[in-house]
Parts: structure tokens; sequence; C-alpha cells
């Protein structure tokens, strides 16, 4: 069961890689999910033993080098995000789902936020939008996302 | 898990500041290169689409290329007369000779996960001989240049990039500018344009040439608005790009012989 569950994980995070790198054709773009974020926070929340700031940072570097530049930037912001996840995993245990949607916008728009920040010392770029709208869509996203995961990993 | 964190900032400085990083480049290229063309999946459909469309379609389609081939066609024979005229003009006045461009077709193959970067991979890389500089062009005008060489793919930077600027200048008058990347696909700015300055909203831009990065003469794009700043000297100029930096999936190469003029790329 143990070995089946990494497998799932890693399964989950290459598909949430390939839907965030794919391209979106225009303003879109914008209102993308952070679908790995969302795999990463997944699996935090379903088993916290097994995975932890470790596992999301491994996640961040990967998507680092797909993004090429800049490189250990989401690796420092999926760490940090999962850092805060931990930090309240005992609450989190009695959270229904419409409640970790809520987190789950907030964990997003945080991620953003350091993300964007981190990339003001490459290029002098600041986009509201971009801290927003993922937050937003994700949250919305996210109900969906963690209902048909559990009934897929269950069987 | 401390030690994690303090990793990737210390890897983020180094990569910031310094160019230590840069020999990982191509291992991490040939690493992501195969699961950025499987992230290209929503194309697949279009490809299934085509696969199953009748022949009755794809006839009819034949024929509008035709039709399209042929009305190119005649404007390049006019080109042929104006270029070899051009060239006569230009040997009584004992200029240069006219650049000839060579190019190459190139696909899409990726493009950056973050909005904020405008970075695409195309699937040409040493094997064709691309060189760090060479300008990409699609149909329709300037897309941007090479900056990274892989094996077998490479890294083109869009001219919408806000870290990229070009010269560019007025094909109406000649006047020049730089236009600026905004970081939107849809808007390039330009910079220091002065009140005095003749320019119109609807003037096309074209590539000056003068910062020997790009070729001259390629469509960069139209000035859709022009509006006075309060308490700035300069014009805030706004201009659509030519290329369809977001939708193109097939680019042009151009290989230009820049050795011609007497100057090497100037490296960054």
């Amino acid at each position: 069961m143990r070995n089946n569950g990494y497998l799932y994980s890693s399964i989950s995070l290459f598909v949430g890689l390939l839907l965030q790198i794919t391209p979106i054709i225009g303003p879109l773009v914008y209102w993308r999910p952070q679908f790995l974020l969302m795999f990463v926070i997944y699996w935090l929340l379903r088993s916290p033993s097994q995975y932890g700031i470790g596992f999301a940072w491994l996640s961040g570097m990967i998507l680092d080098i797909f993004a090429g530049e800049m490189l250990g930037r989401y690796a420092i912001a999926f760490s940090f995000c999962a850092y805060i996840l931990i930090l309240l995993s005992k609450r989190l245990q009695h959270f229904g789902i419409k409640h970790q949607a809520f987190l789950i916008l907030f964990i997003v728009f945080l991620n953003q936020l350091l993300t964007i920040s981190i990339s003001l010392l490459y290029r002098a770029s600041w986009d509201t939008t971009l801290m927003i709208a993922p937050a937003i869509t994700s949250a919305f996203l996210w109900p969906i996302l963690s209902i048909s995961l559990n009934k897929m990993i269950k069987k | 898990m401390l030690i994690l964190f303090f990793v990737a900032c210390l890897l983020l400085l180094i990569d910031t500041t310094t160019q230590w990083l840069k020999p990982l480049q191509p291992f991490f290229s040939s690493a992501t290169v195969p699961i950025f063309s499987l992230s290209l999946f929503p194309n697949w459909a279009d490809e299934l689409v085509e696969e199953f469309s009748s022949t009755a379609s794809i006839k009819e389609e034949n024929k509008l290329k035709n039709i399209e081939l042929l009305i190119l066609k005649g404007r390049l024979q006019k080109m042929a007369e104006l270029s070899s005229e051009n060239l006569r003009l230009r040997n009584l006045l004992h200029a240069s000779e006219l650049l000839q461009h060579n190019v190459l077709v190139a696909e899409l193959i990726g493009a950056s996960p973050d909005p904020l970067t405008h970075t695409i991979l195309i699937n040409r890389g040493k094997d064709y001989e691309i060189s760090r500089g060479q300008a990409v062009l699609d149909s329709e005008g300037l897309m941007g240049q090479v900056i990274e060489v892989y094996g077998n793919s490479s890294k083109v930077l869009l001219i919408s990039d806000s870290a990229h600027a070009l010269p560019v200048q007025v094909s109406r008058n000649g006047m020049r500018s730089i236009a600026e990347g905004s970081g939107s696909y849809k808007k390039l700015t330009l910079r220091y344009v002065t009140p005095a300055s003749d320019i119109t909203v609807g003037d096309l831009l074209v590539s000056s040439g003068l910062g020997k990065r790009y070729p001259a003469g390629y469509p960069v794009g139209v000035i859709t608005s022009i509006d006075s700043l309060k308490g700035s000297p300069y014009l805030d100029v706004n201009v659509k790009p030519s290329a369809l930096l977001d939708r193109s999936r097939y680019v042009l190469l151009v290989s230009q012989s820049v050795e011609k003029f007497g100057a090497g790329q100037d490296e960054k």
C-alpha cells in the first residue's frame, strides 16, 4: 500500500506538471490554477506522515527546472507553503471540503506572492492579476480535484 | 528541512547573480524537452481532427492554399523587380550590398509556464547550427531572438518579454526608437519619444538593424495609441506586435551574414 501511495503521488505530480506547463493561448493563462501546488497540497493533507516539506521542495525544484530561470524560486515558495500547512495540520484534519477550498485560496495566493516577489530580483514586472486569479481558480477547482482523486485512489 | 529551504535560497542567489549554473542548462534541457513536447497535448486534438477530416474538405483547403500561393507568387514577382531596382540604386550610391537572409523553419515545442516570462522552446538546436542571437520570425513579423542553444532545441526570448528591447524605426519616415517588451503579449512600448516627433497612430514599425542583433526591415508592430503623460517629458506610445506571439506554432529562424558589415555579434 505504501509503495502504491508513492506511485500514485508521482503519477499525479507528473499530470500536475503537464497541466502546469501546457501552453495556454490568450489572457486565460493568467487564470491557470496552480495544478502542481494543488497536487502537492493534496498529498500533504492526505498523509502528512509520508509527505512533508522535502516533497514540496522537490516538486518546486522540478517546476523550477521547467521554468528555466531563477532556479530555486518555486522550491522556496512550495516549501514555505508546505511549512504553513504543516503548522496548521492539527486543525486541518477537522476541515470540510469548503474550508479546505478557502485554505487553498490562501496558500496559492501566498505562493503567487512569493514567486512574483522573488522574480523582482530578475525582472521589474509586478502583476496583481497574476497574484489573485490563480488563487481563485485553484480554490474553485479544489473540491473537484480532491473528491475525484479520493475516489480514484480508494479503488 | 530548514536546510533545504536555505539550499533553495542559495541556488536562487547563485542563479540570479552569477553564471555558475549555466553548465547545468544543457542537462536540464535534455531532460525537459520530451516532457515539454508531451505538454502540447491540446494540439493533438487538432491533429486528430485533421486525421479524420474528409477528403472533400482537404481538397477545398488545398484549393484555397493554391490560390493564396498564386497571389503571393504574384506579389513576389513585383518584389523581385523592386529589389533589383533597389540594388541598382544602391550600387549607384556605392552603398553596401543587400544582405541575403536564409531562413529555417522550426516548430514550437514548449512555452514558459510563467506568464510573466515570455520564452518559447523550438525544435532546432546545435544540430542545425543555430547560434545565439539569431532572429526568429513568424508569418506576420518579428518574434524574438534565440538566447540559448541546446543539442536539438533552443530557447527563444520573445520581443514582448519585459527584459527585452529592440531598436526599431517608423517605416513611413525612418524615425528611430526603441520598442520595449511589457510582459503582455499584446503590447510593446516605445521609449524616449518626444512630443515633437512625427509619429501617429497606425504607423508601422520595422526593425532598424541598429543593434546588429536583428536584421533590418522586418515588421515589428503597429502603433495603437499615443498619450502624453503628466510630468513626463516623453510620450507614452503603445505598439501592437505584428507577430502572433502567443499563437504561432511554426516559426522561421533567420540566419544573416552579419560578418559582411565587419562586426561580430554583441554578447551581453
